[in-house]
């Protein structure tokens, strides 16, 4: 288990993700790329950005960068929320869709278009979930 | 343990006020002073719900089965009641509880109780920068005043990680906001809580409640002020509907009103004001002038604020669905409406809903009343009646010997009054209704009367009744008085409810429907579900079948089930319907079922289309109706359907759990 969103993070996600998820069956081949904002981020109260992409429902890149601003991708999608929120739903203390119903999370994009994607997106927060444990407080 | 502490309980009388206590069901009448008896001194002293009758009874709950524990903040609670007997004469007419029974208890509970053993809840980092925000007094972490705000904002079966704090000004729910966010801490307002509470027994109090974190109690922004060279009002978030009628009214002006108890503002945000009233008055952002609004940066703007984005836009679909409002409302410029000095109350009695809607669209489509709605058999004699009892034989006989399924009910001036004579064949006049109010006992008695055996076999049974000289002997038999009336409440209170039923206003059908204190009786003791939704009005076929669906899933999940009201929509083009499903809150099965109905009729409606579900009004009362109600929308496809549960599925958990 590791901490949420660090170098160790990204390499155990990037590697559960490949590994454990079926890009047909958990996926649905999914092509498109997600955006999370993360706000208020402790201890410094920081922006980062989490940048998830996939092609045929494999993951192709994930970036994490502290910036205000994300410029290295467009996403199709972009959720914002803050820190607290991330952690409730990759804790399963709330869905992804949930967070978004009550506003705790903004979405840009089509909605309808992200319906869509909220079995498989849920997939990769469960996958998350599983080398998850340690956030910052 | 366990049973060695319900045994020591039960000696100190608590289990007699958590039976009384369980029926509760946060109607929040005990809030306003619909009566003139005045308000519970110690909820208007403290704010806190645990100080206001109706959290009494949610806490008395939780103390008798060990969710919390007795603190120094109980004994405060338990001896701020004077047991004046306000809440009593309240919580009585609406209800049939006797609330202060509840307090009685608890101050006997608590200071018969060793002090040494009280809990210690400890000031934390985050209760102590709330109290530089609003004040020591008002932000706690107290478990015995938390708990008060179960089922009405926090669910049953969390643990109370909360905290509760009651800003006074939009300046300081920014602050909470913005110190909430520094934190990480989840928020939610919280105004009458009576949303919260409807849905707290099933499925959408997962989306509806707060899991954890701030509750921001707004009853302290207490802001009213009438406008009479503008006909508007400036209403802070803590106003209730009642209490702004009742200033309008002193200036000959009336709000569009929906719940008594209802935060004026909380009500905009919610659904918008939906009411009988609509028609004429307006819908959706109809409403209001202008909004003073916290965004959940914390950040206040206003509606008349040059340059900010058009805050009147919305989509509908659930692909837009929200359950919780973008922006809390802290203070709003509400449109007040000219009160006429012929204004009256005609009812028209039906047998058949097509009937009655025929001649409900034929008056919406036309303008003619300011006040227009079929209303059910059921909601009628909830309405009228005192006790449930006397609802259930009111509503009996209107169907069983009268034949009397529905009733167009109209408030306007005499000029719609002749419209409405012209067209129908026979109505109920004021007086008639107010002999209906006062003489609801005796009519509840005449169950097996043979002069209703003999109304009964007529062709036309209301033809007989309301056109014929069968009236007279009706309103003979009736013996209307406030003495009849009040001798069907406890002896204790009846010399007060004789005076309350001697108010002129207490039988005038124009201020009922004005004040809307009596639909507050559907929570007599139970809880009810009212999805529903508007509908395009040019299709009877399809409105029919489509109320129609409502009964048979009701049928379908074996519970008690009525057509509630139906009102016109922006000149008639709409009709906004409420369905509905009455249950015992306590029962989990019961709130499973309801769940289901909830589910299943929000999706048919959506496949039926032409239908704006009750879905789509959440949180979008701040809106132009142009954008909620518009485009009307056709049925969704099957792989729209399929998305719908995977929505649901994700938000609110499998099936099962609905």
């Amino acid at each position: 288990m590791v901490k949420f969103l660090s170098e160790e993070w990204i390499t155990y996600g990037k590697q559960f993700m490949l590994e454990k998820i079926d890009p047909a069956k958990d996926l649905k081949n999914l092509t498109t790329s997600l955006l999370c904002v993360i706000e208020n981020v402790p201890p410094n109260e920081t922006t980062m950005n989490l940048y998830l992409e996939f092609q045929q429902g494999k993951l192709t890149d994930l970036i994490v960068n502290t910036s205000d601003t994300f410029t290295e991708k467009e996403a199709v999608f972009v959720i914002t929320g803050l820190y607290g929120t991330y952690k409730d739903i990759i804790k399963g203390n709330m869905s992804l869709s949930m967070a978004l119903l009550k506003n705790r999370l903004k979405l840009k994009g089509s909605k309808i278009e992200a319906l869509k994607l909220i079995k498989p997106i849920d997939v990769v927060i469960d996958s998350l979930r599983k080398i998850t444990d340690e956030f910052e407080e | 343990m366990a049973n060695n502490k319900v045994i020591t309980l039960k000696k100190t009388g608590l289990e007699d006020a958590v039976a009384i206590a369980r029926k509760g069901t946060h109607c929040g009448m005990c809030r306003i002073d619909f009566l003139g008896s005045g308000l519970c001194p110690s909820g208007k002293k403290h704010g806190y719900l645990a100080y206001w009758p109706q959290g009494r009874m949610e806490l008395v709950k939780h103390l008798y089965e060990g969710r919390i524990k007795p603190t120094e903040k109980l004994l405060e609670i338990a001896n701020s009641c004077t047991l004046c007997g306000i809440c009593d004469k309240q919580c009585n007419f609406t209800t049939q509880l006797r609330p202060e029974k509840v307090a009685k208890a608890i101050k006997d509970y608590v200071n018969n109780l060793d002090k040494s053993e009280f809990q210690n809840v400890p000031e934390d980092d985050i209760l102590r920068g709330l109290r530089e925000i609003v004040g020591d007094e008002w932000a706690t972490n107290d478990p015995n005043i938390i708990v008060s705000y179960t089922r009405s904002i926090i669910p049953p079966d969390v643990e109370l990680n909360y905290y509760i704090v009651m800003p006074e000004s939009t300046e300081q729910v920014s602050k909470i906001i913005k110190f909430a966010n520094k934190h990480n801490i989840p928020f939610m307002a919280r105004s009458g809580g009576t949303t919260c509470s409807v849905t707290a027994s099933y499925v959408l109090i997962k989306a509806f409640s707060l899991d954890h974190g701030i509750v921001i109690d707004l009853l302290r922004l207490k802001k009213l002020e009438i406008h009479p060279e503008s006909s508007t009002a400036t209403v802070g978030a803590g106003v209730t509907t009642f209490e702004l009628q009742k200033v309008a009214y002193t200036h000959k002006l009336r709000v569009l009103a929906a719940e008594a108890g209802a935060h004026y503002c909380s009500n905009i945000a919610t659904t918008g004001i939906i009411s009988t009233w609509g028609n004429n008055y307006g819908s959706f952002a109809d409403n209001f002038v202008d909004v003073t609004q916290v965004d959940e940066k914390g950040i206040i703007t206003k509606h008349s604020d040059i340059g900010i984005l058009n805050p009147y836009s919305t989509e509908t679909g659930f692909a837009n669905v929200t359950m919780t409002p973008s922006k809390i409302i802290t203070e709003a410029i509400v449109k007040l409406h000219p009160i006429f000095n012929d204004e009256v109350a005609i009812f028209v009695p039906f047998t058949h809903l097509k009937d009655a809607l025929s001649m409900l669209l034929k008056l919406g489509k036309r303008d003619v009343g300011l006040s227009l709605a079929v209303l059910s058999a059921k909601y009628l004699a909830e309405f009228l009646s005192p006790t449930f009892q006397i609802s259930r034989d009111f509503e009996y006989i209107c169907k069983n010997y009268l034949k009397l399924n529905w009733v167009v009910s109209v408030i306007g001036t005499k000029d719609d009054q002749k419209i409405v004579e012209e067209m129908a064949e026979y109505t109920m006049d004021q007086s008639l209704i107010k002999s209906l109010i006062l003489g609801a006992p005796r009519f509840s008695v005449l169950k097996d009367s043979e002069f209703l055996r003999i109304l009964s076999e007529e062709d036309d049974p209301l033809k007989a009744l309301f056109a014929g000289p069968m009236r007279k002997h009706l309103e003979k038999s009736l013996d209307p008085s406030p003495e009849q009336v009040a001798k069907v409440y406890d002896t204790d209170l009846q010399d007060f409810f004789k005076k309350v039923y001697s108010k002129p206003e207490m039988t005038d059908v124009v201020w009922l429907h004005a004040f809307r204190i009596l639909p507050t009786r559907m929570l007599r003791q139970r809880m009810f579900s009212g999805p529903g939704g508007s509908i395009w009005s040019g299709d009877m076929d399809h409105i029919l079948n489509w109320i129609q669906m409502f009964a048979d899933v009701g049928d379908k999940y074996q519970l008690e089930h009525s057509l509630g009201f139906i009102t016109p929509l922006d000149h008639g083009n709409f009709l906004y319907m409420e369905y509905d499903y009455f249950f015992d809150h306590n029962d989990p099965e019961l709130g499973h079922k309801i769940g289901k109905t909830f589910i299943e009729t929000m999706e048919q409606s959506y496949v039926m289309g032409k239908v704006i579900t009750l879905l789509d009004y959440l949180f979008k009362g701040m809106y132009r109706k142009e954008h909620v109600l518009y485009p009307i929308p056709e049925g969704i496809s099957k792989e729209e359907q399929v998305m719908f549960r995977e929505l649901l599925e994700s938000t609110l958990g499998g099936e099962e759990t609905w």
